[in-house]
């Protein structure tokens, strides 16, 4: 409450009714005065205007109705409430005054204490109302604040998400499409995609808890360090685990995110996938068949620190199809509540013999569009296609897998393994005399220098022959090195000079596409990757 | 791995056959030291039948190559095959040694 007293308008064209009143309410209010109609509007439009009007009805020029009815009229005005004072103590005249707008009416003689009673009921309803507006003043100006924030989040959540299709026009091995339709508020979905290398794609979907800027925001923060791990590592289960720990790290509003991360080795169609707290996703194979991915890798993402997530692996073969997609799909409803529901989703897929991404993702989009029909969609609706179309069969595959003991005599029973599998896959001899260097270099670094006590270990070795590549991977326990970050031998050395280290490790890289190291779970693993013209032909020699 | 020779003159014409790799090596260099210490100043290395050659294979003919030359006399090597090359080439060994298309050119001015 106010210190000031409130204000009170006496209107009477009788001073001496105007007295009376004054008498009467002026130890509790501010009393001002108006001996005519004009006087009174003038009083009440007025900088400093009163808070409750007492108006008498019968007076010259203007009388109390018309006075009433102009300040109901005026904006500035129409919030007084008024009450009319006057002699005519009839129904008629009772009812046409409230029919004015006034709140209430006093007949004379007029009793002190009514008087009293009236005003103050009167005032403090005022008071209640005005207190209500500026509450809701306050709420609309919150409100629309909040909307604009969400705007913004919205703007920076959908210009994240790549959004020029076909995305790589020059990659005919797969083709790939993704949508993102966001709700009118709640939401925080995004997609992301990026080829890690000529031979693997990185698609990732999530799902941001809250919403506006800080979802937004979060959302960025959690694509960048998704892009920024896959750029080093192809193992999901790495990928997502650094990531986490990453998020965790500052965390302090207690968001998450739910993720489906898979890398597409897109010679082979292996696909290798992990599922943070993310609802599963779905392979149509090319017969019509669906599959769900419904392994569980862990949990959201940024909830828990040092958690070591899992990962799955499945080829697609070609015509087959992975669709990715967010819960606002499947929880999306039609007028009568009914959820769209995974099991209309597959049997959807299932139906659709389509053969490009973009048809499937804009297919499924229109049908949850329909099915949701005038209900309001509450969550953000996401989805991703990838359709493989390498024939993986028309090429010579191969692998072969060995593990020796660290004995130098060993290098020649991997070398006579690796000519046996050159000789079946009719591989030249120029790639067989430069993997039997690879393999004398790099087993000799490894029995050589990787043990520091007497004991036997194992060094494992693969080989895998895949469409247009050859990739070795060699891992043993030694203690952790990495063979590829050595400076590059002197190679300008006169013959006096020329020292001997160093070399070994720079032939092997020389002789190869790609070299890569990793250190996992207490092994030490180089991988290779030579490209080589394997495709048949007619049975040929290639 | 196998080591043939055959002398022209004062030059020792070495043919290293098969594979020059970790566990050829050491028996590659013991075979190469004989043959200096028996006096022997210049050789002339044919690559022509030697299937792969490994750092440890080119560790051998540098320490060879370094040892010649500080008593005075000289290592060449000749007919490499296109593996061999490559590896010459990338190791920068191509421009180290004496490289020649075949037996004569080597022999030539040595």
């Amino acid at each position: 409450m106010s210190e000031s007293k409130q204000k009170i308008l006496i209107v009477d064209d009788e001073r001496l009714n105007i007295n009376v009143l004054h008498d009467l309410l002026k130890n509790d209010y501010k009393t001002m005065a108006a001996i005519s109609g004009k006087q009174a509007l003038k009083a009440a439009e007025s900088a400093n205007p009163p808070d409750l009007i007492l108006l008498d009805i019968m007076m010259p020029e203007m009388d109390g109705y018309e006075v009433c009815r102009t300040l109901k009229l005026n904006d500035k005005t129409k919030d007084i409430p008024i009450i009319f004072v006057t002699a005519m103590g009839q129904t008629s005249d009772e009812t046409k005054g409230l029919e004015y707008g006034a709140v209430d009416y006093l007949t004379k003689p007029i009793s002190g204490p009514i008087v009293h009673a009236r005003v103050k009921a009167h005032l403090e309803l005022k008071q209640q109302r005005d207190e209500l507006k500026s509450a809701y003043n306050l709420i609309e100006a919150q409100k629309m604040r909040m909307e604009d924030e969400l705007l913004v989040g919205r703007d920076i959540q959908m210009s994240m998400v790549p959004q020029v299709f076909p995305p790589f026009p020059d990659r005919k091995e797969f083709g790939l499409h993704a949508k993102l339709h966001p709700a009118r508020e709640v939401g925080g979905d995004f997609y992301d995609y990026f080829l890690i290398d000529n031979d693997h794609l990185c698609l990732s979907i999530g799902d941001v808890s809250g919403k506006g800027v800080p979802a937004a925001l979060f959302m960025a923060v959690t694509r960048t360090l998704l892009k920024a791990r896959a750029s080093e590592d192809l193992s999901t289960a790495s990928i997502i685990t650094r990531v986490n720990d990453e998020l965790n790290r500052d965390n302090k509003k207690f968001m998450f995110v739910t993720l489906f991360t898979a890398v597409f080795e897109i010679s082979t169609g292996k696909l290798t996938y992990t599922n943070a707290g993310h609802n599963p996703s779905i392979i149509r194979r090319n017969n019509g068949e669906t599959i769900l991915l419904d392994a569980f890798h862990g949990p959201v993402a940024a909830a828990l620190p040092e958690l070591a997530y899992k990962e799955d692996v499945v080829f697609l073969n070609k015509g087959d199809m992975l669709f990715i997609y967010t819960d606002g799909l499947t929880d999306a409803r039609n007028s009568d509540k009914e959820f769209y529901t995974q099991d209309r989703l597959e049997g959807l897929l299932a139906a659709e013999g389509a053969d490009d991404a973009e048809i499937v993702v804009e297919k499924v989009f229109s049908e949850i569009i329909q099915f949701e029909g005038t209900a309001e969609q509450f969550d953000d609706i996401t989805l991703m296609a990838l359709h493989y179309e390498v024939d993986a069969a028309s090429f010579h595959v191969d692998r072969f897998e060995v593990s020796v003991t660290n004995q130098l005599a060993e290098i020649r029973t991997v070398n006579n393994l690796f000519n046996e599998f050159i000789e079946r896959n009719q591989l030249t001899t120029e790639l067989r005399r430069q993997f039997n260097l690879i393999i004398d270099e790099l087993l000799n670094n490894i029995i050589s220098y990787a043990y520091k006590d007497d004991d036997d270990h194992e060094i494992e070795i693969s080989c895998h022959l895949i469409p247009g590549k050859l990739t070795m991977t060699i891992s043993d326990d030694g203690i952790p090195f990495n063979p590829f970050i050595g400076q590059p031998p002197e190679l300008s050395d006169s013959l006096e000079d020329r020292a001997i280290g160093g070399l070994g490790i720079h032939l092997v890289k020389n002789l190869l596409d790609k070299t890569s190291y990793q250190r996992k779970v207490g092994r030490n693993i180089v991988s290779l990757v030579k490209n080589v013209d394997n495709l048949k032909t007619n049975g040929e020699k290639i | 791995m196998n080591i043939e020779t055959r002398d022209e003159n004062d030059i020792k014409i070495i043919y290293l056959i098969g594979e020059m790799d970790t566990s050829t090596s050491p028996q590659v260099l013991s075979e190469l030291d004989a043959l200096r210490n028996s006096g022997v100043k210049k050789m002339l290395l044919n690559l022509e039948k030697l299937d792969f050659i490994s750092s440890a294979g080119l560790r051998v003919l540098l320490a060879t190559a370094q040892q010649l030359k500080a008593s005075g006399g000289d290592l060449r090597v000749c007919q490499l095959n296109k593996e061999i090359k490559e590896v010459f080439d990338i190791s920068g060994f191509s421009t180290l040694l004496m490289v020649f298309d075949n037996e004569a050119k080597g022999i030539l001015g040595m």
